[in-house]
């Protein structure tokens, strides 16, 4: 259990990253491949924060004192900013990828009228 | 008992995160897994903020929550509304789901060389973040560690994710975008049938958001300028621009906002953001110092060498919040009209 608990945060991780993983090979519904797709990428964006986790530490802004000025922090005791920024980024850069598959998604549901796979296969070998 | 790193929440968010994230995939009704989907993310921005990631979690609240659940509602909008319930092919699921297991098995044999959760003295939290946090004070005057690190430090970075942004924008227009007048109507009025009712006439919903819209706007621009000191910045601001862009867009219909805001002038101002950013690194390489190098702009620039740099992630901040405002309406545009620009959500 203490070996467990202190990795407890991966274990989801990597849960999360499979469920998604396996929504995009077995989900016929493309909407579903691109929610899988999502998901995934939460998975490791959790990944991320979690390593740059600390404990007992505070959030990556730094407190005025009284008379205006900003004290030495204490690297043991803010968060990683780091692993924030890159994984900042990369929820805008998902979301913006997100809407170039919905957006394919909807081409092919104009061409064949379907979101599911195996009708446009069937489609296609007719 | 050894104290635990665990946040009390935790454990109960993650297991709910979980629940949500397969309750979303298990779903037959789309536009259900679509809102489900909305939750997970919520839960996510608290496991987030748990862990200290503010920035990070107010994202995930205007983009994962908010745009793309709008996304993926535009895009089932203009086609089928329910997966069809198919004869469940067994082997084929079964074997990809070997696959996955396997490889989940693959990575958690891993698990016992990860450092340990909340550890300060794991390799990512011991090698170069300790120079972000000691420095950026002296460095830019910014107290917000993390906008110092976007639009400074990694300045090459974000700058070239603005660009994916603008790029994924203009791939939508070129999958989807037609032309209305020369496709010859047919096939929509057989995919969306007429609503009985029609929510775009409700006196409410279109004078509610009337009174919103002004105060997001405010708000986002708040949530821009103020991104030195708290939480926010140029990708969380331009977000909530443009999401109070689509709300007009959705309470009002599509023409009442094209009206104002046309094609033309939403492409050019989608770029507009990049080149700004871009501006600003070129400008550093004329006062003799390297791209994106602000320290050098000090002489055009109030303040001494660290409010220069201060300013200038302003001035690129303004730059991103534009590129990711202008592209969430254009793809949002895009999704809702398939490509037509004459009627959405």
């Amino acid at each position: 259990m203490e070996n467990f608990i202190p990795k407890f945060n991966y274990i989801v991780v990597v849960i999360l990253m499979m469920t998604g993983l396996w929504s995009m090979l077995a989900q016929n519904n493309l909407i579903k491949k691109c929610i899988g797709m999502a998901i995934f990428q939460t998975g490791i964006i959790l990944f991320f924060i979690s390593i740059g986790a600390k404990n007992d530490a505070l959030i990556p802004i730094l407190t005025e004192t009284a008379n205006h000025t900003y004290p030495d922090p204490d690297v043991d005791k803010i968060t990683n900013p780091l692993t924030q920024i890159l994984m900042l980024t990369a929820i805008v850069v998902g979301v913006a990828t997100l809407g170039v598959g919905l957006a394919l998604a909807q081409k092919v549901f104009q061409q064949h009228n379907s979101f599911d796979e195996d009708e446009i296969l069937n489609n296609q070998t007719k | 008992m050894p104290e635990l790193p665990i946040w009390q929440y935790d454990t109960l968010f993650l297991a709910l995160a979980l629940l949500f994230g397969i309750t979303a995939l298990a779903m037959q009704n789309l536009m259900g897994a679509a809102i489900v989907f909305g939750a997970y993310s919520f839960l996510m921005c608290l496991i987030w903020t748990t862990m200290g990631a503010v920035d990070v979690a107010f994202t995930e609240a205007a983009v994962g929550a908010g745009v793309s659940t709008v996304f993926i509602f535009a895009t089932i909008y203009n086609t089928g509304v329910c997966a069809k319930p198919k004869t469940p092919r067994v082997a084929f699921k079964l074997s990809t789901g070997l696959v996955a297991l396997g490889t989940g098995a693959f990575i958690l044999s891993a698990l016992p060389d990860f450092p340990n959760w909340g550890d300060p003295q794991s390799p990512v939290n011991s090698t170069i973040s300790p120079y972000y946090i000691e420095h950026t004070i002296r460095d830019a005057h910014v107290p917000n560690i993390v906008t110092t690190v976007l639009a400074d430090y990694r300045g090459f970075d974000t700058l070239l994710e603005t660009a994916v942004v603008f790029i994924a924008c203009i791939a939508i227009y070129s999958i989807l975008r037609t032309d209305a007048a020369k496709l010859k109507v047919t096939e929509p009025d057989i995919v969306t049938p007429p609503p009985a009712y029609d929510p775009t006439d409700s006196l409410i919903i279109r004078q509610a958001s009337r009174i919103m819209v002004p105060f997001m706007q405010i708000f986002a621009l708040y949530v821009i300028a103020h991104g030195h000191y708290s939480p926010g910045g140029g990708f969380q601001g331009g977000v909530i621009l443009g999401a109070s862009i689509i709300l007009l867009c959705i309470s009002f219909d599509l023409k009442y906002v094209l009206r104002q805001w046309t094609e033309k002038k939403i492409m050019l101002l989608t770029a507009l953001g990049v080149l700004i950013y871009a501006a600003v690194g070129l400008a550093c390489m004329i006062m003799g110092g390297e791209f994106l190098n602000y320290k050098v702009l000090n002489p055009l620039l109030p303040g001494d060498e660290a409010y220069a740099r201060s300013h200038s992630i302003l001035l690129v901040e303004i730059g991103v919040g534009m590129t990711v405002m202008f592209s969430m309406i254009g793809i949002y545009i895009n999704l809702a009209s398939n490509g037509r620009f004459d009627r959405g959500l």
